[in-house]
């Protein structure tokens, strides 16, 4: 494949024209794009400068600039630990050692958990958070976050 | 203490996000009472009832709206809801409650300015919140509260939603507006303010999401009702984080001027498990921290917390239990405002990552007890020369934690050093 599927094409073309400039349509341009193939690949940069004019240095700066953009590919579930203020005087880092530890118990290359400690995710109330992908988990202790992780399955 | 919720008004009851639960309790009567009104007439009541904004600075709302050129073709309305300051969920909780009180007060506020369209721009992370603000927005057009002629008027108000892609400084309303051009979040240099260019270089009106909430309720009950509360310089309500050791975190909307103790041992319901508080962080992780005898009668509001040494922020109060080592929340604040540095000033850029590296070497065992003054003086000289306030919010607690704790701090170095551990 050379271009992007032609589903998603109509949806970056929409983007396109739905804020003042072009320009604008990046950053959620590139949000359907990882939707779409769960990560922002070197070709989908030259594909958006060939098929839909957007320069490929504007896109990549907004690419490697924001955090939340996956420009490597990555494990089926994503967990955003939290690791800031609130969580950390929660236990986060005793939490993210459990799950450290769970990753740790798949045979090589089975895992398909990434864990990553991210700043304030803003759910403080329910400290230590994570989320997976787009699940948001609350109050995530050393007892209940197996069964959670459990729930995900390839 | 008795006072109406307004931001919270809508807690407890079933299916609030609704727009049909919102129109029951009269929603968008505001709306519909204001675009009858001249725009001066609603950036006079807005000002009169002494609306500050509530994402941390604490502008007065109808001032910031009256510097918009009355000869502007084009005005946008931007309302900030990109909450990533540490300790905050606020506005989370408001689009939780009541999507469409944020939307009805974006009506009014781009009526008042001359805003045809407007955008909320929202982290990424809240996915929840995005898919019901989404639910909302669409709701409002189907019923006319957006697009061409609303409300049978011949206004025209678009309404659309951004989201952002995981970068702090986007909270920053320049920043903000670097990242709805589809750039890199970077501040600009001000002035010019964003109301007389802002957006594509189009006067830009940007507001948080609390203080373009609590606009409709100013509307119909009147300036007077909202001065009724709070202090003199503080009118009106104000959500407030409490989180932390405590054993109800949580959002409460009270007063300003509310005693900070009441709120973190009645209302919060106090600390969990026996733990004994060892100061507090007011306002949001660039809040300097307080010590308990700081807070004995400190009350919530703009002034008394700067007279105090720190700062209501976002309202964000953040409980540190007495078994809390303050090198690890120093750690973890110099590592967060050095990832979140966009990079453009060098006080700021190399400044945290100065900060960062110097308690990384506490970990290494290379630290000085001597460091901690290091710190203070490093951050002393990151204050007030950059573009944009990330350098000082790095700077202001880094000052309060190695001034207040340098002993702790010195001690930790020592016992984690080759002399000590």
């Amino acid at each position: 494949m050379d271009t992007f599927a032609p589903d998603l094409q109509e949806k970056i073309q929409s983007e396109l024209t739905r804020y003042e400039t072009p320009r604008s349509a990046i950053l959620p341009v590139l949000h359907l794009i990882q939707d779409y193939y769960e990560w922002i690949q070197p070709d989908h940069v030259a594909w958006l400068e060939r098929d839909f004019g957007l320069s490929r240095v504007h896109v990549q700066e907004v690419a490697t600039f924001y955090s939340m953009y996956r420009l490597e590919p990555c494990k089926p579930f994503r967990i955003l630990f939290c690791d800031n203020l609130v969580c950390a005087m929660m236990g986060a880092e005793k939490v993210m050692d459990k799950i450290r530890d769970h990753i740790g118990s798949f045979p090589e290359g089975k895992c398909p958990f990434s864990l990553q400690g991210v700043p304030c995710l803003g759910v403080c109330d329910g400290a230590p958070a994570m989320l997976v992908n787009k699940d948001r988990h609350l109050k995530v202790n050393r007892d209940n976050v197996d069964a959670i992780l459990a729930s995900y399955k390839v | 203490m008795e006072f109406p919720k307004i931001l919270t008004r809508f807690e407890n009851i079933p299916n609030s996000r609704a727009l049909a639960t919102y129109e029951k309790h009269g929603g968008y009567e505001a709306a519909r009472k204001v675009l009858g009104q001249k725009p001066e007439e609603v950036i006079a009541l807005v000002k009169d009832s002494g609306l500050r904004g509530r994402g941390g600075a604490g502008f007065p709302t109808g001032l910031k709206w009256s510097f918009v050129p009355k000869s502007a073709d084009t005005v946008y309305l931007l309302c900030n809801n990109d909450e990533g300051e540490p300790g905050t969920f606020k506005d989370r909780y408001i689009l939780e409650l009541s999507p469409h009180m944020l939307i009805e007060g974006m009506i009014i506020a781009a009526h008042a300015i001359g805003a045809k369209k407007a955008y909320i721009y929202t982290r990424c992370e809240f996915y929840d919140e995005i898919r019901w603000m989404n639910e909302a927005i669409e709701e409002a057009y189907k019923a006319g509260y957006l697009g061409a002629n609303l409300l049978g008027t011949k206004l025209h108000i678009d309404l659309d939603h951004y989201i952002g892609a995981g970068a702090y400084i986007c909270g920053e309303e320049t920043g903000l507006i670097s990242s709805l051009e589809g750039k890199k979040g970077q501040p600009k240099l001000k002035p010019p303010f964003p109301a007389v260019s802002g957006y594509l270089g189009k006067p830009t009106i940007v507001n948080n999401t609390e203080t373009l909430a609590a606009v409709p309720w100013i509307i119909t009950h009147g300036a007077a009702a909202y001065k009724a509360m709070g202090t003199e310089k503080s009118p009106g309500t104000k959500l407030f984080c409490v989180s932390g050791p405590v054993k109800k975190p949580g959002v409460f909307e009270r007063p300003l001027g509310y005693p900070l103790k009441k709120l973190i041992f009645e209302d919060a319901g106090g600390m969990i498990d026996g733990k004994q508080l060892k100061a507090v962080i007011p306002g949001g992780a660039s809040a300097p921290v307080l010590l308990p005898a700081e807070i004995e009668t400190l009350t919530l509001d703009y002034e008394a917390i700067a007279a105090a040494g720190s700062m209501l922020g976002s309202g964000a109060v953040m409980v540190i239990p007495h078994d809390q080592p303050m090198m690890e929340l120093l750690r973890i604040l110099v590592n967060f405002f050095h990832h979140e540095s966009c990079g453009q000033c060098t006080p700021c850029r190399e400044g945290t990552g100065w900060l960062a590296n110097i308690v990384q070497g506490v970990e290494e065992k290379t630290a000085l007890p001597e460091d901690i003054e290091k710190l203070y003086q490093i951050a002393l000289h990151m204050e007030g020369r950059t573009i944009c306030a990330l350098s000082d919010a790095a700077a202001m607690p880094t000052k309060a934690i190695t001034k207040k704790f340098a002993d702790e701090l010195k001690q930790t170095i020592y016992a984690n050093s080759r002399l000590g551990g």
